[in-house]
């Protein structure tokens, strides 16, 4: 016991490692990690109406196998009201859980150290539109040092796609922000195909070679439109990010204009100490992009790999790199599957394994050891498919654990989150009491209140 | 000059060795011990950092008072230190046996020293503080022959600590720096700490202007950094 809890610490200060520590695979390199078992995966979930409070909440689970609530809901916090509630992240001190809500544009910040089985609100940013000067839709919540980087997806001047990102501090004051580059205004990058859209979505750090990469989606028009009227129009569809952006990290000014066309989402970047590449994949063209920097420094997307029959719009969302960079996650939303990529050669992707997992498979995270793969439902109010056991498994909105053994998932548990009242569950992430120097289970607690 | 910085480099690298093996013996023997990898601080930086002065450095807000001690013991103000120079602060331990925590602090402000000894322009403007995050262990004494270890002759690099852990426990909060002591089950202090490792540029205003970590810690970025603040 003591010796893991010296293992999970050790990786909290040893931040620097990138092949050997890894992490939770997809997390800020600044951050500290999880690299043993994780105590709770903390769950930021959409509130349904009609479904429990209809609030968005911080669903905290616990998934310690050690534990006797393994695998049960042990906390859940309302927000108050519907907001949207999407993408989070962590400080990199990892004391602080960023909640966003594409809609209202609220961040909430959630003190996840001081009792990692029960967060609680630090603060509200309630003027996040005003203070960036008009960004709407925070939505990657992304570590840097001491500070935290959030993309939006929006404006509100049109509240079309083209937005910016913003910075605050870890405590929750605003530092600045700056726009996407677009063709009336490339603030200096080199546009290297046919699109500056000046979207956003995602944001990636490689501070080994100063660089960091966005992606591009789409605006609140669409965003909070019904996803039926909104394939529908023509109009509404043409209004998607075709763009991927190269940053110098360091200055914070937009280098490179990539073509990607089809909405590139979330983007994850190697971790290979001579890996500098990051993937990305296409909502709308189902492809799987590389973004890579060639031998004289230059950067480059290439469309490497399909991902199911593009006819059919699988709509790939979420996805996850392995810790040693060999093996890519890639779920479609559409089919309720997840795919599995060798990346070894990441040229030439090659698919490797597949499995339904349930209706409207959104968002995947998986253990630093690639061991433990979780998965949660749910895109965007307005998307979801609508009505309990819709699916064919009768799980519309579910957070489910499967084990990876290398060559099949093996089920868990699942929770059905409309059946417990709690909502469409979104992004998770991971905690541990060893973090915060406290012993992991609760059989240890009453020795950790006791010193 | 050039000497002084290899002497320097040579004591934290003696040091990091210690360290190394130190975490290797930490580990469970059953468990997977990876491979210390060193941070990116000690290699060559892989790129060129962006033209000084060409780029913004935003306040982060105002960096925090509070009382400490002087490697002779002398009391006296954090604020003592900061403001009139622009300053990089470093939160340390002298006991620190991580090799990518604060002896990387330590080899990358010996590296800004080292820098600044021969760029002429920097000498009179830049200032460097060690701040220890141990009142027990690191008492004024213990604290001034660590510095005399990577303290050039002259140069203005303070090494700080406090009376108390009630002393330090406000600066500390109000820099963010976040600190835990390792204990075992039965409550016994292992004689470790655990942090993220956090390194400040404040300007001559007492503006926190960066924030330096693990990953992003590299003596070439920080002088790039202390060029733009000088030039603004």
């Amino acid at each position: 016991m003591i010796r893991k809890l010296i293992g999970i610490v050790t990786a909290l200060i040893a931040v620097a490692a990138p092949l050997a520590w890894a992490d939770e695979t997809c997390m800020s390199p600044y951050m500290a990690k999880i690299v043993g078992q994780e105590d709770y995966v903390y769950i930021w979930t959409l509130g349904m109406e009609g479904v429990g409070d209809g609030e968005d909440k911080l669903v905290t689970v616990d998934v310690n196998p050690e534990s006797e609530s393994f695998g049960e809901v042990v906390h859940s916090l309302s927000v108050g009201g519907r907001n949207e509630a999407h993408h989070s992240g962590l400080t990199d001190d990892r004391r602080y859980l960023w909640a966003s809500g594409l809609d209202t544009s609220k961040i909430f910040i959630f003190d996840i150290h001081t009792d990692p089985a029960q967060p609680r609100i630090h603060r509200e940013i309630d003027d996040f539109v005003a203070k960036t000067g008009g960004i709407v839709g925070p939505h990657t919540n992304y570590a840097l040092p001491g500070r935290m980087l959030i993309t939006g997806l929006s404006n509100n001047r049109d509240h079309g796609g083209r937005t910016g990102m913003a910075e605050y501090t870890n405590d929750g004051d605003f530092i600045t922000s700056v726009w996407m580059p677009t063709d009336d205004n490339l603030q200096g990058a080199v546009k290297s195909g046919n699109y500056a859209d000046g979207y956003g979505y995602d944001a990636r750090a490689l501070p080994r070679r100063n660089v960091l990469v966005t992606s591009s989606f789409t605006g609140w028009n669409n965003y909070m439109m019904n996803l039926g009227k909104m394939m529908a129009d023509p109009e509404a569809m043409k209004r998607f990010g075709n763009t991927v952006v190269i940053w110098d990290l360091h200055a914070r000014t937009p280098k490179k204009v990539l073509d990607v066309p089809g909405a590139p989402l979330e983007l994850r970047c190697a971790w290979g100490s001579r890996s500098n590449y990051c993937f990305t994949t296409t909502a709308l063209t189902s492809k799987i992009w590389l973004i890579h920097e060639d031998e004289a420094g230059e950067w480059h997307a290439t469309a490497v790999a399909d991902i199911g029959d593009a006819s059919k719009i699988p709509l790939p969302v979420d996805i996850s790199i392995s810790a040693d960079d060999n093996h890519l996650w890639v779920n479609t939303w559409n089919d309720g599957k997840v795919r599995l990529f060798d990346i070894s050669n990441p040229h030439a992707p090659e698919q490797v394994f597949e499995k339904r997992i349930g209706e409207q498979i959104n968002m995947v995270s998986q253990s630093w050891d690639g061991e433990r793969v979780y998965f949660t439902s749910s895109l965007l109010a307005n998307w979801d498919k609508t009505g309990s056991g819709a699916g064919d498994d009768g799980d519309v909105q579910y957070f489910k654990l499967f084990h990876w053994d290398g060559e099949s998932l093996t089920p868990e548990f699942s929770l059905d989150f409309v059946e417990m009242g709690l909502g469409s569950p979104h992004q998770m992430r991971f905690g541990a009491h060893a973090l915060y120097g406290q012993p992991a289970t609760k059989m240890d607690h009453d020795g950790m209140a006791a010193r | 000059m050039a000497w002084q910085r290899a002497e320097a480099v040579r004591r934290v690298l003696t040091g990091l060795l210690v360290c190394c093996w130190t975490a290797t013996m930490a580990a469970a023997p059953h468990e997977h011990t990876p491979p210390v990898v060193l941070a990116p601080g000690y290699e060559e930086l892989e790129f060129v950092p962006p033209v000084a002065g060409t780029y913004q450095l935003p306040p982060m807000g105002d960096a925090a008072d509070g009382p400490v001690l002087d490697t002779l013991g002398k009391a006296g103000r954090l604020h003592d230190y900061l403001g009139e120079k622009a300053t990089v602060l470093s939160f340390i331990f002298t006991t620190c046996n991580d090799v990518n925590g604060c002896p990387l602090a330590t080899y990358v402000m010996s590296g800004v020293q080292a820098a600044v000894l021969e760029e002429a322009s920097l000498a009179d403007s830049v200032r460097l503080v060690s701040f220890s995050f141990d009142p027990e262990k690191d008492t004024p004494e213990a604290l001034g022959r660590y510095g005399d270890q990577f303290r050039s002759q002259g140069f203005d690099w303070q090494f700080l600590t406090t009376a108390s852990e009630d002393d330090l426990r406000p600066i500390l909060d109000a820099y963010d720096q976040w600190v835990i002591r390792d204990y075992d089950r039965e409550g016994n202090y292992l004689g470790t700490m655990s942090h993220v490792l956090r390194v400040y540029l404040i300007d001559a205003d007492r503006q926190i202007r960066n924030i330096y970590s693990t990953s992003f810690l590299h003596a070439d970025t920080v002088i790039n950094d202390l060029r733009s603040l000088l030039l603004q």
